[in-house]
Order: C-alpha cells, then structure tokens, then sequence
C-alpha cells in the first residue's frame, strides 16, 4: 500500500516533486490524548500514519503500557507524570506540534472512534484557505452512527447550551475530532483540562472572529469506546466547570 | 456565663493565641493577623453580650440577633468558598503547566528511548523525577 504522504509526482526534468496532498501531510500533526488505552493506542497510530507521518501521543499519567505501545508503532510521545486530563493533554499536544512547524493539527480520540479518512476533508477548507478551523459533525451529511438514545439527547442539550452561551451555531458539540490551521492552533489556550476543553474550543474558535466550518465525520461507537468515553452523567459537571471558567476568567 | 459561653471563649481566645502567634512567626500579613483577630473579638462580643447582635440587626433592618449572625455565616461560607475556589483553580493551572512544561521537554521521538524510563505507574513516574 503506497502512503498518501509518500505519493510523489515527476517534473518535466525528471526530479521528484511531493505532491501537494503529500506536503500537506507532511504539515499536518495529529494529536492523540492517551489515558489508559494500551489496548488500541498502536492500531490508532498505525492507521494514522499510513496516510499522516507526524502524530503526537500525549500519556496522560496512564498505568498501562500506552507511552510503550504508542512509540513503538512511530507516535512521539509526551508523558504527562500525573494525570491532568484530556483538555490538559490536548494542549500539550497541540503546543508541541506548533514548537515542530505544524502547519495544520488535529485533534483526534485514542479510542479509535474516529475514522482517518474523515480527517482530508477536514483539511480541504483549511487548505483552501477557506475557514481556519474545520470541526468534526456526527450529525452532518446524513450519515448514520450507532449513537446510543441517551448519549443523542446529551448532544442535543449540548449543542443548545453551546448556542445559547458561546452563541456557536453547531450540529455536533464535544467532537473529538476537529481540524486547526497554524495560525487558529496558535490562537488556543485550552485552560479547562477535563471534559469541559471541548466547549471551551468552541468558545474559543468562535470568540477568535476566525472563520470556522463543521465538516461531517463519522463516530464509530464500540462497546471499548463507550466504556472508554464520557459518561452522561458528566454532562452536568462539564457544564459547571465551564460556566465557572467564564466567570472566573 | 453559662457553660457554652466559656467553652466558646476559650475556642475564641485559643484561636487568637494562634494568630498572634502565626503574625509574630511571619507565616501571615499584620493586617490578616488585626482582621482575624477582629473576627474572633466581635464573635466573643456576640457571645458575651448576645443582646448587643439584637440591637444591630434592628439597626440593619433585621428581626432578631441569630438571624443576622446566620446570614453573616452563610455570606461568610459563600466568600470563603469562592477564595478557596479560585486558589485551588490557580493551584491547579500551575500543576498543570508544570506537567506540561516537563512533557515537552522529555519528548520522546519514534523509535528513540524515552528520557523519562517507562514505569507502570504514575506515582513512579513522579519518583523516577524526584530521583533525577
């Protein structure tokens, strides 16, 4: 199987040009936040860099062998010593990627819920210098996922308190996956590090006056990230961890 | 003086012992020592005198003396909960960052060896430093 990013196209001379999905790759970091996921961390990586050669795995305090596993199939890896939470390891990542060049980041879940395909067409907006930041929608595109009931009426109220409290009009909220652009990645600060991050991205992408596009992505929901992801229950305390951010600035 | 008056008061006076204490070792500010000394002298005034808190929560337009204490009490909660708060919030951030700080500067490239040796458990991780 040839690599995306390893795909070259020849001049009129002869000499090898990367072409400009392969360049694209090469610019492009992919951020994993790990905690406790030696079970699937390497076949995420794997499939990650088939097609995107930079991904940066941030251990967040986990107890497995997740760091080990992650390396081993090509990640870089940044340890956090104790476990700061998602939002935390998220900025890490993103921090690091932006120290090596990246031109373009994604976040994306350890998990392996999303899928790596979904991740160009992220990109493409960005690209085309279109918006500076591309946010994963599991509700756009008529695309159907095996959502549980309950984890689609969290959603529901999700997106509505974003609407009503950063004044985003998204389908989706607290989508992993979401693409940044240098300059939007640079503009981050993620202060929340638990399960609040994501509405804090979003406040933060819409606040920037940057423009901004949701693209449709598919979530696969298996028995592992289930366990692995939010419980509903969390939704009330992501709420006042970030209702208290806003009002302690 | 009944027995919980004396039992408040020797609380109180302990509790002053404390401060002044603190304030001479340097560990608190004179003014947090003179306001904290304040709030042990007016809670002992309130329980040598409980007519005297009768006659300022009639001035404040409140009906009875324990009412004005129970809301000074719940107002005082309220504040002190939101110190605490925004301490641990700030304690917190810097934790954080320092976590971060030390993640990036101990990165470990694909196939390289990790400056930080792997262990299985975070608690090691955090002894493996303080052996560094």
């Amino acid at each position: 199987m040839t690599a995306a990013w390893q795909s070259v196209v020849e001049s009129p001379s002869g000499a090898a040009l990367v072409s400009a999905e392969a360049l694209r790759a090469q610019q492009t970091f992919i951020v994993v936040a790990a905690y406790n996921e030696g079970p699937c961390i390497a076949d995420v990586v794997s499939e990650l860099r088939v097609s995107y050669p930079n991904v940066v795995v941030v251990d967040d305090g986990s107890k497995d062998a997740t760091a080990e596993r992650a390396q081993s199939a090509g990640a870089w890896v940044l340890t956090h010593l104790i476990n700061r939470g998602q939002g935390a390891a998220l900025q890490t990542g993103i921090s690091y990627a932006l120290a090596r060049g990246a031109q373009y980041i994604v976040t994306f879940d350890a998990d392996g819920q999303h899928d790596v395909a979904d991740i160009a067409a992220l990109l493409d907006p960005i690209a085309r210098s279109e918006v500076e930041t591309s946010l994963g929608s599991r509700f756009l595109g008529g695309r159907r996922s095996a959502m549980p009931p309950s984890r689609r009426v969290v959603l529901f109220f999700a997106v509505l308190f974003m609407r009503m409290t950063a004044r985003a009009r998204l389908t989706d909220a607290h989508n992993g996956l979401r693409a940044f652009s240098r300059r939007a990645a640079q503009q981050l600060e993620i202060k929340l590090d638990r399960m609040a991050h994501a509405s804090e991205i979003i406040d933060q992408v819409v606040s920037s006056g940057l423009p901004y596009t949701e693209v449709p992505v598919r979530v696969r929901y298996t028995d592992y990230s289930l366990r692995k992801g939010q419980r509903n229950s969390a939704a009330l305390r992501v709420a006042f961890d970030y209702l208290m951010a806003r009002l302690i600035r | 003086m009944n027995p919980f008056q004396t039992l408040v008061l020797v609380l109180f006076g302990g509790l002053a012992v404390l401060t002044i204490s603190a304030g001479f070792g340097g560990m608190v500010r004179k003014r947090i020592v003179a306001f904290w000394l304040a709030v042990w002298a007016l809670g002992a005034g309130a329980i040598v005198w409980p007519h005297a808190t009768a006659v300022v929560a009639h001035a404040l337009g409140i009906g009875r003396g324990a009412d004005l204490l129970l809301y000074l009490s719940v107002l005082t909660m309220f504040v002190a909960f939101f110190y605490v708060y925004t301490r641990f919030r700030k304690i917190d951030r810097e934790l954080t960052l320092l976590v971060r700080r030390l993640a990036m500067q101990n990165a470990a490239a694909p196939g390289e060896p990790a400056a930080l040796p792997p262990t299985a458990a975070s608690a090691d991780r955090l002894s493996d430093v303080g052996q560094a």
